[in-house]
Parts: C-alpha cells; sequence; structure tokens
C-alpha cells in the first residue's frame, strides 16, 4: 500500500527516513529551510522538496499536509519538532505523526500528551549498552 | 506571586521590571549569552543563563512554585515548548505565551497554553482603528471563552449617541461594560450612562457578533 508521508527537516534523519521510505514504494514530500540540507536526496519520481518552515502552517498547507497519511517532524531542534509534529497532528489531524526529541526529559511530557517521539541519542545509548552486555 | 519570565529580549526585559515594580518575584530566563548580559546589568541574580524550554533549567528556576510562567522569545516554537514543559511537567496554574504568527493562536490555546498574546494581531487591530477611524480593536481574548474583550468608538452621525447605555439594542451574548469620555472619565454601564459622539465602548462579545454590535452602536453596515 502506498502512503504519503511528509517530513519536515532534511538532515540525516530526515533524508535517511525520506529515502528509506522511498524504497518501500510511498510518495514522500520533503520540507527544509535550508536548499543545502536537499542534497543529501537525489531526484526521485515520488519526492517532492520544498523549501520552507514546517512550523508554518501555510507553508504546510501549501505544500499539501492536507492530503498526506503520516508526519514526521525530523529537524535538529526540540521545539521546532514539537511545533510542527503537534500542528499537524491538532491542527490538520495527521493521525500518524512521529516526533524526534532529543531531550529525554522532554520526550516523557510530549508520550503522555500523546505525541509519539523517538529519541535517537537514547536509542543510541540503548544500543551501545546491549553491545557492552555483549562483551 | 511567583513569575518566571522566558526570554530577555525587548519584551521580556521590560515585562520583568513592570513585574519587580509591582513587587512580584520573578526570574527570568535567557539562553543566549549576550543578551543575558545586558539583562544582567539590570536584573542581577533573579536572571539565569540557560534553557528555558528545558525541564532541568525550569526546576531549578522553581517551576514547582511557580504562579504562572510568561515566555516572551520571537520563537513561537520555544514559546510553546516552555509553556507546555511548565504546565506538564510543573503543574504551572498559568502560562502564557507570545505568539508571532496569528495562525498558531488556535493550536497554542488547544495545547495548554492559557494566554496567548499576539504581537501581530494586537498591533494589526490598532492599525486598523488608527487608519479608519474605528473597527474594533480587540482588547483581549478570554481564555477558555469563546468571547473577548473589545473596544470601539462611537462615531458622531450614530443613532445612539444622546441615548444611555440601557436603550442600545446588542447583539444575544454581548456585554456592554463601560464607557470611556474622550476626556478618559470612566463610566461603568451599570450607572447607565448617556451616549455622547467619540465616547469609546468596551464590551465583551463573541467574534460572530461583532457585525452586530457595530450595527448597533454606529447604524450602519461594517465595512
Amino acid at each position: 500500500m502506498t502512503r504519503h508521508v511528509m517530513i519536515v527537516g532534511c538532515g540525516r534523519l530526515g533524508a535517511t527516513a525520506a529515502t528509506a521510505l522511498l524504497d518501500r514504494g510511498d510518495r514522500v514530500t520533503i520540507l527544509d529551510t535550508d536548499a543545502e540540507n536537499f542534497r543529501r536526496l537525489r531526484p526521485r519520481v515520488r519526492l517532492s522538496m520544498y523549501v520552507g518552515d514546517g512550523t508554518s502552517h501555510e507553508v504546510l498547507r501549501r505544500t499539501g499536509i492536507e492530503s498526506v497519511g503520516a508526519f514526521i517532524a525530523a529537524t535538529g531542534r526540540d521545539t521546532t519538532n514539537a511545533l510542527a509534529a503537534q500542528s499537524a497532528r491538532t491542527t490538520f489531524g495527521i493521525e500518524h505523526v512521529v516526533c524526534r526529541i532529543n531531550d529525554p526529559t522532554r520526550s516523557e511530557m510530549y508520550e503522555r500528551l500523546g505525541l509519539t517521539t523517538v529519541n535517537p541519542n537514547q536509542l543510541l545509548i540503548e544500543l551501545v549498552l546491549n553491545a557492552m552486555e555483549q562483551l | 506571586m511567583y513569575v518566571i519570565v522566558v526570554g530577555a529580549g525587548k519584551i521580556g526585559f521590560y515585562l520583568t521590571r513592570e513585574l519587580l515594580a509591582a513587587s512580584h518575584e520573578v526570574a527570568l530566563i535567557e539562553r543566549d549569552a549576550y543578551v543575558s548580559a545586558t539583562a544582567a546589568e539590570e536584573f542581577g541574580s533573579i536572571l539565569i543563563t540557560s534553557d528555558g524550554t528545558e525541564p532541568t533549567v525550569l526546576g531549578e528556576a522553581g517551576a514547582e512554585r511557580c504562579d504562572i510562567l510568561i515566555s516572551t522569545t520571537g520563537q513561537d516554537a520555544t514559546n510553546l515548548t516552555a509553556c507546555q514543559v511548565a504546565k506538564y511537567s510543573f503543574n504551572v496554574a498559568k502560562t502564557m505565551a507570545v505568539v508571532t504568527d496569528p495562525d498558531h493562536v488556535p493550536l497554542f490555546r488547544a495545547l495548554g497554553v492559557d494566554v496567548t498574546i499576539s504581537t501581530t494581531e494586537l498591533i494589526l487591530s490598532h492599525v486598523e482603528e488608527e487608519l479608519t477611524g474605528g473597527p474594533f480593536v480587540h482588547v483581549l481574548p478570554l481564555r477558555g471563552a469563546a468571547s473577548g474583550i473589545v473596544s470601539m468608538r462611537v462615531p458622531s452621525g450614530s443613532p445612539v449617541v444622546g441615548q444611555p447605555v440601557s436603550r442600545i439594542k446588542l447583539p444575544q451574548g454581548t456585554l456592554l461594560t463601560a464607557v470611556i469620555h474622550k476626556s478618559g472619565e470612566l463610566k461603568p454601564a451599570v450607572n447607565d450612562p448617556e451616549l455622547a459622539a467619540d465616547d469609546a465602548i468596551v464590551a465583551i462579545t463573541p467574534p460572530e457578533k461583532e457585525d452586530e454590535l457595530w450595527h448597533a452602536l454606529t447604524g450602519e453596515a461594517r465595512r
């Protein structure tokens, strides 16, 4: 089943997620405030790239948020991600929203508020701890 | 009251000064070292140079016993996060955020920000008043209610000039609270003052009744 996913932030996480989703056959719309960051992606048929602020409702609307089925907030800033993700969920009613939160003390709060958060640092720490137990 | 102010820019700086003058206890949090150094000259030890969106920082600032947190930075995302952390991690009773993008106002309300201050909307309503000599000035949206406090001036040709307040046919759900004479004298509506041209009225009204209120006070359709 082809999904349409919107990603805010074309850093390493956003770009890698976009590539993985495209490889699975999904459609991807990706936003970043800096066009330079799109160098991480090569042009693909089902990929749309826009320069714009993913916390602006006007930008989200113009780039087609109303037709996506899932939303990923993947910039390097927790506050930006939290605003973008909560806009997607509350203002635009997107059902599947994932939000990158680096600060573990905040991600716990967002989880309580019903946001699905991903903490790359936490994941890495768990992997390192697991690896150490194998030693 | 104990107030935490996030952001020591123009708004945060002068707000803190006013709050201190009114004998409130204040902590001011500013992330930028340069901005913070300027504010430190004025405020000394109540200034914390750190990120006011981080729970550890708010915890150290005493967020548990804080009565109100006001986030005044120029970044909507920062202001939302500071308010949400205060409300949902420290149970701060009241949170206020400055909102730059007017589109964010309803979202912030839905996400737990008790009071939003939209600088754009405030300035715009004053511009409208200056330019057209009279539509509504939206003084304050009321928290949790579908109504707001508005103000407008009674034009000289209005049919209500010379009439007591009680004779005005107000729209349903609208409360006229006071009349301010152009001399500055405040006349409570309960005293049923007579309206004069150029009096300003202060009313509480739902947004959808604004056109009707305008019509009642001017005799004309709102442009």
